[in-house]
């Protein structure tokens, strides 16, 4: 086998360019640090005008949209998604788990929803509430100076609210709410559920002269091309390489982290996807942000005497700890939103309201809480509209079905009269929860795939039911009719497969004691000092906040971190 | 350069990006390019490919097509707003038949939309003796009035009402992601513009109203272009 080696040094090898890798490339890059940045996808640019599916219409798909080729469809932004040619994955059987990939410059920052939310002090601290899960080894406050940097280098909208889990920050002003998320206030506030402004990345106002503002298409997923919402590719990456310090990799797949006979990271090989050759680099530093699986995959396929189980494994816990946000949701017809009038409500590219956990744990029967977040309004027709052009006739004692002209008014009658609540919600994370190497199939580059096992417990069932429970009293408290039937314990209460919400963390999570956790308080692994991990795998538990915010306020920190250490020559 | 070459020419530049390790583009690119020049959406070379697969294959025969037609228009004749030819339909029956061939997609082309022609044409004979294709628009109709409703529960006409609901949602989901339907809709949206909250009409019209304190903190849109700047509290100054 024909292996290249590169003749250069690099001081740090980040691997994938998401929001960890992205974030950990600028701030490594700007000190001065050489960089070599290793992404297993193509190089993309949501401004470049031959990968844009921003502002394109459905007919300009021969599919009208559908979700063959991309699983949310045509002009969704990820190259790859639950299932990739040629990659595959395993679950043990009795259990499920569905594992994203975005394979591509920004990975998973091209196409998510934007919510940037901060953990709070109570996050890091879960077990002192309730005894279950871990805590994490750093606190709110130490973190806070990142997340104060982040929101001003990245920018988020949102408004100050002074509620104790739900940390303020730097925000731009919030869009005003569309038609029907004033039904969604009206409704909450009825049931006293919280309801305040979302907190998306989405620039609703200039932030720098290097990035656009919003210009309200409601396209987010599709990433933009001016810049206006945050993307690693276009906000971290591809202004990083123009300061020269960075070598980029693309359509490269690393397989393992290359150690020395000390068992210290000297480098990482890759397979070059267009020409299917093994290249190996050499770094100082190896920091991986794969994403928390891929980066777990990584670590244990890099076996060697030093280090017999994978790299960085003595304590047996990569992969250990895999955990998602829990997701359950329902439809909501709000008869009062028929036959609207039609203007231009696309907004920003997700939701302008949304409700934060607003309950105590204590006094209910599962531990840990869930945000809700609202759909809905006269969106972009996609493939699939009209397809029971009038299913709601049920509610009014008429024929559903049926075909003529009438049909036509039928859409045009239910057009944007549905709402949708999704509760997003905190797992207890689980050693039993986990993915592991399958010796038995390698994927087409010749890698060791994953094999995972991971199952609900109880405690986010009960979450699950609450959630139906309540999305059931918020639309009947915004004059609504809960759609379909309620899911009950027999459907497991609607809960998302493991996975699907594309949220899993956990993989090498992060703590005091080597025997306890995989990497310490800076992401770097017990077992070898010179590798770091930046990407979601850290996590000791999620909250029910998206992960990315605090992917990116860690990965700075940890960034710096190695700034200094490497100023100090410890490393 | 005629738009068709100036697209096509972009192509190749993607292409070229793509295949970075290709000498030259192949006669096969070059007939690709030559089939999906029209849809230029943003794709990977591997969807160029797949979109190529389902853009030259023949799936529906030309009778087949035609009876398409004929219940595509009766589902949602034509009138001054558009109609179902003007929408490209048919071609996505057709499309669609060869897109969703995947085993994922339980080969739907021959088993949902070839199956339910020839559902439709047992019917047709069965009562009239003739296939779908050769039968009164007002036989049509006095099929469609058994199969087009969810509440008849004819055991014998169980498929046929599963298929119909699929004729139907294909018609109108063909209509209405096209120019014409999107037109007809009244959409929008997808262009460029300042969101700056809901109409006052349409506030008054379903007596809802934006309370004071919130919309005092969203975005003072003729600020927008300002740089943000805010005070160590987190407070925004500009």
């Amino acid at each position: 086998m024909e292996i290249i080696k590169s003749k250069e040094e690099y001081d740090v090898i980040v691997v994938g360019s998401g929001a960890g890798g992205g974030m950990a490339t600028k701030i490594l890059s700007e000190a001065g640090v050489k960089v070599a940045l290793v992404e297993s996808g193509p190089y993309f640019d949501p401004a470049n005008p031959e990968q844009q599916t921003q502002l394109k219409w459905p007919w300009e798909s021969p599919r009208r949209g559908a979700g063959t080729n991309r699983a949310f469809g045509d002009f969704h932004m990820s190259y790859g998604d639950w299932s990739i040619d040629g990659e595959p994955y395993s679950s043990e059987e009795g259990t499920d788990f569905k594992w994203w990939r975005s394979r591509m410059l920004g990975g998973r920052t091209n196409h998510w929803g934007r919510i940037s939310l901060r953990f709070g002090p109570k996050d890091f601290k879960s077990k002192d509430y309730d005894g279950l899960g871990e805590n994490w080894p750093i606190s709110y406050e130490d973190i806070k100076p990142y997340y104060d940097k982040l929101d001003k280098m990245v920018g988020v909208y949102g408004t100050k609210e002074n509620m104790f889990n739900e940390p303020d920050g730097f925000f731009l002003p919030p869009p005003k709410p569309r038609l029907h998320e004033l039904f969604y206030i009206k409704g909450a506030r009825k049931s006293n559920v919280k309801v305040m402004p979302s907190r998306l990345s989405i620039l609703t106002k200039r932030i720098n002269n290097e990035r656009g503002i919003c210009f309200y298409c409601g396209q987010c997923d599709r990433s933009c091309s001016v810049y206006g919402d945050f993307s690693s590719s276009s906000c971290l990456v591809i202004p990083s390489l123009k300061g020269g310090m960075v070598d980029l990799y693309v359509n490269s797949m690393v397989n393992e982290v290359l150690t020395d006979n000390n068992g210290r990271a000297n480098g990482v090989s890759f397979i070059n996807k267009e020409n299917g050759k093994d290249y190996k680099i050499k770094g100082k530093i190896v920091v991986l942000a794969a994403s928390a699986c891929a980066t777990a995959r990584i670590l244990l396929n890099s076996k060697s005497k030093a280090h017999p189980n994978g790299l960085g494994n003595s304590s047996n816990l990569i992969g250990k700890y895999l955990h998602d946000t829990t997701g359950a949701g329902r439809g909501v017809f709000i008869p009062e939103l028929l036959n609207r009038k039609i203007y231009n409500e696309d907004g920003v590219g997700g939701m302008h309201v949304y409700s934060p956990w607003w309950l105590d744990s204590k006094k209910l029967d599962f531990p840990r809480g869930y945000h809700i977040e609202i759909g809905g309004g006269m969106k972009l027709p996609q493939y699939g509209i009209g397809w029971n052009p009038n299913e709601f006739n049920k509610f009014f004692g008429l024929r559903t079905g049926g075909y003529g002209d009438s049909l036509r008014d039928d859409v045009k009658k239910y057009y944007g009269s549905t709402i949708y609540l999704s509760g997003r919600g905190e797992a207890i994370p689980l050693k039993e929860n986990y993915c592991a190497i399958d010796t038995d199939t390698n994927d087409k580059y010749g890698i060791p795939v994953l094999k995972f096992r991971y199952k609900w417990s109880d405690n986010e069932f009960k979450q699950a039911k609450h959630m139906q429970d309540t999305f059931e009293e918020l639309a009947y408290n915004m004059g609504g009719i809960p759609l379909g039937n309620k899911p009950t314990k027999k459907d497991n209460y609607g809960i998302s497969v493991p996975g699907e919400i594309i949220h899993e963390v956990g993989t090498t999570r992060m703590g005091n004691d080597p025997k306890n956790s995989v990497v310490n308080k800076y992401e770097r692994l017990h077992d070898v000092d010179n590798v770091y991990v930046v990407d979601a795998a850290p996590f000791v538990s999620q909250a029910d906040k998206n992960p990315t915010w605090t992917i990116m306020a860690l990965s700075m920190r940890t960034s710096e971190h190695i700034i200094s250490e490497l100023k100090k020559q410890n490393i | 350069m005629k738009r068709r070459d100036s697209i096509k020419t972009m192509f190749l530049g993607s292409l070229g990006a793509t295949l970075t390790l290709k000498s030259c583009i192949t006669s096969e690119d070059e007939l690709m390019l030559d089939q999906v020049w029209q849809y230029n959406y943003g794709r990977t070379y591997e969807e160029l490919k797949w979109d190529y697969k389902v853009l030259t294959g023949k799936f529906f025969s030309n009778t087949e097509l035609k009876s398409i037609e004929k219940i595509a228009n009766i589902i949602l004749p034509p009138n001054d707003k558009g109609n179902i030819k003007d929408a490209g339909v048919v071609e996505l029956f057709e499309i669609i038949a060869k897109d969703f061939s995947t085993p994922a997609h339980n080969e739907y082309g021959e088993k949902v939309l070839r199956r339910g022609l020839v559902v439709f044409d047992k019917i047709c004979n069965v009562r009239f003796g003739l296939k779908l294709l050769y039968c009164e628009d007002i036989q049509i109709k006095a099929v469609f009035d058994d199969i087009a409703f969810s509440d008849n529960n004819d055991e014998d006409l169980q498929e046929a009402i599963r298929l119909f609901a699929v004729y139907r949602g294909m018609v109108l989901t063909g209509y209405f992601t096209s120019e014409i339907g999107i037109n007809d809709l009244g959409y929008k949206g997808n262009t460029p513009n300042v969101w700056d909250g809901v109409p006052e009409d349409v506030l008054k019209e379903y007596s809802v109203s934006y309370d004071e304190d919130w919309i005092s903190r969203c975005v003072d849109q003729s600020k927008r272009n300002d740089l943000a700047e805010w005070d160590e509290e987190g407070n925004l100054l500009t």
